[in-house]
């Protein structure tokens, strides 16, 4: 820019050596705009620019006062034109105009004298420069920044602009504060960006600075900035674009630091929170009164402690509450606790209350003072202590925080306090110590990485999101590692607590399991073990519970239900496996042991399946008792002893048959015996006679004798013979004979001697019925009983004789009935089939065929039974075993 | 040797009968000798002879296995007889059972009567010996 100064100068050395005509035509022409007065400050001669500058086109200015033209000068402009009149050239002044159309117009101007040839002053020549749109421009920088800079030091606003044209950023003192970087820094528009959090801070400010731009409207944004030093702080960022004749020139925005408003916000709330919490939950009976006793709050404990809600209690006087003893000193009292109170004192007293049920409680009270910042009284806080709570309290928390401590000392179970977030390991108990190896030496320097095996990723995040949600986790089982590295099994759980100086604290306990895991470990080995041994065992085995369901089964049990999944028989009773009186018997069993607690031990019993199946077991049901000596169940042990219960049976038989054999063979020793001895003696007697004997008459008739014992002896013989041979014959050999045509035999052998006796066989039996027996033998007990039934006929009758047979499971019976005479059984019925055993006065009866008979028919595995009546009849049973 | 009067054989067989018989002559004990082929041949006999107050035989030789009644079941009504008298029975069998001889033991020991117990055959020398009244 020119100097005025020079300029003017140069105006007036050219003006003074020229008429005025020349003066006005070349001031006319000035580029600048300027003005002549004379000392009335009245316009003399004037540029084309001033006058354009300040509208005056339209008017004719020459000769008018500035004072008129500008509709008043101010005090300061005329000050300095007038010193201009005395010589004094002016320093740059500042106007301020409004034009006629109200806008604001700003000049700068410089004053000068006005000399003539001589050198006298005759006015002030005035040099002008419009620069309203400078002055504008930077008054609103300065504005905004006097605004901006009153209203940071209240709200900590940061201001900006950012010059279009020279690119050109800056950043005020607290902005850049605000950022963090040194006072020195300089801000460029590129870098600038990235200091908004990156996502959606940055993306969101970019955007609504590009809509500002395209709009021309304010922006206002809450977003994330990080710090030169990297810290988060939440700003208010505004701004504007600037524009001239449409053409973006500039920005200016401001950013508003409200991170501590946030926090703030958050404390308040939280504050009043937990002043709520403490308010209501304290023991102690707390109100708020104003300064004239009413009732602005009470806690839940007043309320409780009087029985009353909050409505019954706020807006009331303090001495009117429910829970002040009646006389009226008292009241007046407590007003004037209450005055003094107000008036500042802090007032306490130990007092009686009365509580919901009228039972007077000494109460601690006192009455307290609030202030406000200017340390005016505004509120009283009335506080009650109920002693006895309170003292009482104290010794249980004394006591329970004495038991924790023992607890925690003499616990089998570690106790790690850690810090959640850097895992240092903060305290643990003795029994930590011992497991571990660690002593409290090791604190400070141990983490709980040091001491926890890597924990399988699953269950990390498992107590990561327990923790989360439910501020504490487990029992889980972890590994911890001792000192000496060993890794041992643990049983871990943890919760959080309260976190002083804002540390998260983890209260872990630990549970060493290494033995019970070792235990657990041996009892499935043993398990296994006891499994193998009881499914080997060659009895059944299994386990009954109180109702009798089977709860465990072995492999013989199993098979001898006839399943192979042990799971089919689980839960079943005895009545869904065997038949309804076979179970019912076990149940009983199950109830006798169950309920006496006495075992029962090789009881033969009999288990029938509903296929009809029988077995026999040797059974123990043996009592299961808890350590309260209930019974809980049975444990049962079956030996199959179908197969020995048999060979039992058949050994039985055989013993039968045996002592049977043996005693017919005793039997047969005494008949022969007595038999060859009586004859023998018979000899020795006659011989011995026969010796002595003179008589020759007499010698004669002994030998005779000799002769009829020697032939009886030899009869003798023989039918001892044909015994042994019946008894010692053991390849019988049986076959079925129709027993019919066996009949008939016989009858056509003893045709005669049947004629002869007149006697009648009828023959009843089926014509193809057949009789399992040996051929001969049939004959001949066929032939001996029929001849029987004839030789002892009632001789009063004639001789009938019925036979007739019938079948049964074991046995074909031949029934052989006669009308003879009888046999009185009582006498006889004994020796009926004894040797040489006659029973009737007949010289013909041997007392053999009888004897032989029975022989015959007990060699083929029969019996004979006899039924008699004497003087009616006898009928005869023959018993032929069709088996064997 | 004190005379008897009357002697009571009760047995089945033929020779032992005449050989008793011929050696109770041989020392000619007693009066009359009866003979019976059986217990109830005999015990008829004797009970007649009891009720019509005859003198019943002071010794009788009873054998044991006989036909229709055996020398117990003889015994067993005999010893059933209310006999003052005490009568000598001497058992004369062959047989060796045991049974036997708990059934002389059993009889012995119900009656007052002396039972004797001999295996045959019987000699001249044991007939003096048990051939005296009871």
């Amino acid at each position: 820019m020119n100097n005025p100064n020079t300029l003017v100068r140069n105006y007036d050395i050219m003006l003074r050596g020229n008429p005025t005509v020349t003066n006005n035509y070349l001031i006319k022409q000035l580029p600048k705009a300027t003005v002549y007065v004379n000392k009335k400050f009245e316009v003399v001669h004037v540029s084309d620019k001033w006058i354009e500058d300040f509208d005056f086109s339209k008017r004719n200015v020459i000769g008018q006062a500035l004072n008129t033209l500008f509709m008043g000068v101010d005090a300061k402009w005329e000050k300095t034109l007038k010193d201009c009149l005395k010589g004094k050239t002016s320093e740059k002044g500042l106007q301020r105009r409004i034009d006629q159309e109200g806008n604001e117009q700003w000049f700068e101007w410089l004053n000068i004298p006005w000399y003539d040839e001589k050198e006298n002053i005759v006015g002030v020549i005035i040099q002008t420069e419009d620069i309203t749109y400078r002055v504008q421009n930077e008054l609103l920088i300065e504005k905004l920044e006097i605004l901006l800079d009153v209203k940071s030091n209240l709200t900590n606003i940061g201001s900006w602009e950012y010059d279009v044209i020279r690119n050109k950023l800056s950043w005020c003192t607290i902005t850049k504060s605000l950022h963090e970087v040194v006072p020195s820094y300089e801000p460029n528009i590129d870098t600038a960006i990235n200091f908004y959090k990156e996502g959606f801070s940055r993306n969101s400010i970019a955007m609504a600075v590009d809509k500002a731009v395209e709009s021309g409207k304010p922006w206002k944004e809450t977003c994330q900035l990080i710090t030169a030093k990297g810290r988060e702080i939440t700003v208010i960022a505004a701004g504007k674009p600037i524009f001239k004749s449409n053409i973006l020139i500039g920005l200016v925005g401001t950013f508003q630091d409200i991170t501590n408003t946030i926090q703030t916000a958050t404390k308040n709330k939280q504050q009043e929170r937990h002043f709520k919490s403490i308010f209501n939950s304290s023991y102690q009976f707390t109100g708020i009164l104003d300064i004239h006793g009413t009732f602005l709050e009470v806690n839940e404990t007043a309320q409780n402690f009087a029985g009353l809600d909050e409505s019954d209690i706020i807006g009331k006087k303090f001495w009117n509450a429910y829970w002040w003893p009646i006389p009226d000193y008292i009241k007046d009292g407590l007003k004037q606790v209450v005055k003094a109170a107000a008036q500042g004192e802090f007032m306490r007293s130990e007092i009686v209350v009365l509580d919901k049920n009228k039972n007077p409680i000494p109460v601690d009270f006192s009455l307290k003072p609030v202030y406000d910042e200017d340390h005016k009284i505004v509120s009283l806080l009335a506080e009650g202590r109920m002693i006895k709570e309170m003292v009482k309290a104290r010794r249980e928390l004394k006591v329970s925080e004495q038991k924790f401590r023992a607890l925690y000392e003499l616990s089998p179970i570690s106790y790690i306090l850690s810090d959640f977030e850097t895992g240092e390991i903060l305290d643990f108990n003795s029994s930590f110590e011992q497991t571990t190896g660690y002593n409290k030496k090791h604190l400070g320097s141990l983490l709980i990485n040091d001491i926890l095996a890597k924990v399988p990723k699953r269950k990390q995040d498992k107590i990561l999101k327990d923790l989360s949600s439910k501020n504490s986790f487990g029992p889980e089982e972890q590994q911890y590692i001792k000192k000496d590295g060993t890794k041992f099994p643990v049983l871990v759980s943890g919760s959080f607590v309260g976190n002083k100086k804002g540390r998260k604290l983890l209260w872990s306990t630990a549970q060493d399991i290494s033995e019970s895991k070792r235990n657990e470990q041996r009892i499935l080995d043993e398990k296994l073990l006891l499994k193998t041994l009881i499914d080997n065992l060659p009895v059944n085995v299994y386990i009954k519970d109180l109702d009798s369901r089977k709860t465990l089964v072995n492999r013989a049990e199993m098979d001898y239900v006839g399943i192979t999944d042990e799971s089919e028989l689980i839960g079943k009773n005895d009545f869904d496996l065997f038949d309804a009186a076979s179970a019912q018997i076990s149940r009983d069993e199950d109830l006798q042991v169950l309920n006496s607690l006495q075992p029962m031990l090789r009881k033969e019993t009999i288990n029938v399946k509903p296929d009809g199946a029988t077995t026999s077991f040797l059974s123990s049901k043996i009592p299961l008792v808890d350590e309260n000596g209930n019974a809980t169940g049975l444990i049962g042990i079956s030996l199959d002893i179908t197969d020995i219960k048999r060979k039992e049976e058949e050994l039985r038989g055989l013993i039968n048959v045996t002592s049977l054999q043996n005693k017919k063979l005793i039997n047969f020793a005494h008949i022969v015996s007595h038999n060859l001895r009586s004859h023998t003696a018979n000899f020795s007697m006659l011989l011995d006679f026969l010796v002595s004997e003179k008589d020759p008459e007499e010698k004669n008739r002994i030998v005779n004798m000799l002769m009829e014992a020697s032939d009886n002896l030899l009869e003798t013989l023989e039918n001892l013979n044909e015994v042994v041979a019946i008894s010692t014959n053991i390849n019988l050999n049986k076959k079925p004979i129709v027993l019919t045509d066996k009949i008939q035999t016989v009858e056509q052998n003893l045709t005669a001697f049947l004629k002869n006796n007149n006697a009648l066989i009828i023959n009843e039996v089926e014509d193809k019925l057949k009789v399992n027996a040996v051929p001969a033998y049939l004959e001949s007990i066929l032939m001996n009983f029929i001849t029987n039934a004839v030789k002892y006929k009632d001789p009063m009758r004639k001789p009938v004789i019925r036979i007739s047979a019938k079948k049964n499971k074991k046995y074909t019976i031949i029934s052989i009935r006669d009308n003879g005479l009888g046999i009185d059984m009582k006498e006889h019925g004994e020796k009926l089939f004894g040797m040489y055993k006659t029973f009737h006065n007949n010289p013909e009866a041997r007392g053999i065929g009888l004897y032989i008979t029975k022989n015959q028919i007990e060699a083929m595995n029969g019996k004979v039974l006899v039924d008699s009546e004497v003087g009616k009849g006898t009928t005869f049973n023959i018993y032929f075993n069709e088996k064997n | 040797m004190k005379k008897i009067n009357t002697i009571c054989i009760i047995d089945d067989d033929p020779i032992t009968v005449f050989g008793i018989k011929k050696m109770l002559k041989s020392i000619g004990v007693a009066e009359e000798i009866k003979t019976y082929v059986n217990g109830k041949q005999a015990i008829d006999e004797l009970t007649a002879m009891f009720e019509s107050k005859e003198k019943i035989p002071e010794v009788i030789f009873l054998d044991i296995n006989m036909p229709i009644m055996d020398g117990w079941q003889f015994l067993e009504k005999f010893i059933a007889l209310p006999i003052e008298e005490k009568i000598k029975i001497n058992v004369v069998t062959s047989s060796i059972d045991p049974y036997d001889k708990e059934q002389w033991e059993l009889y012995n020991s119900k009656t007052h009567h002396v039972i004797e117990f001999k295996n045959k055959p019987i000699r001249k020398g044991d007939i003096i010996e048990i051939t005296k009244a009871a």
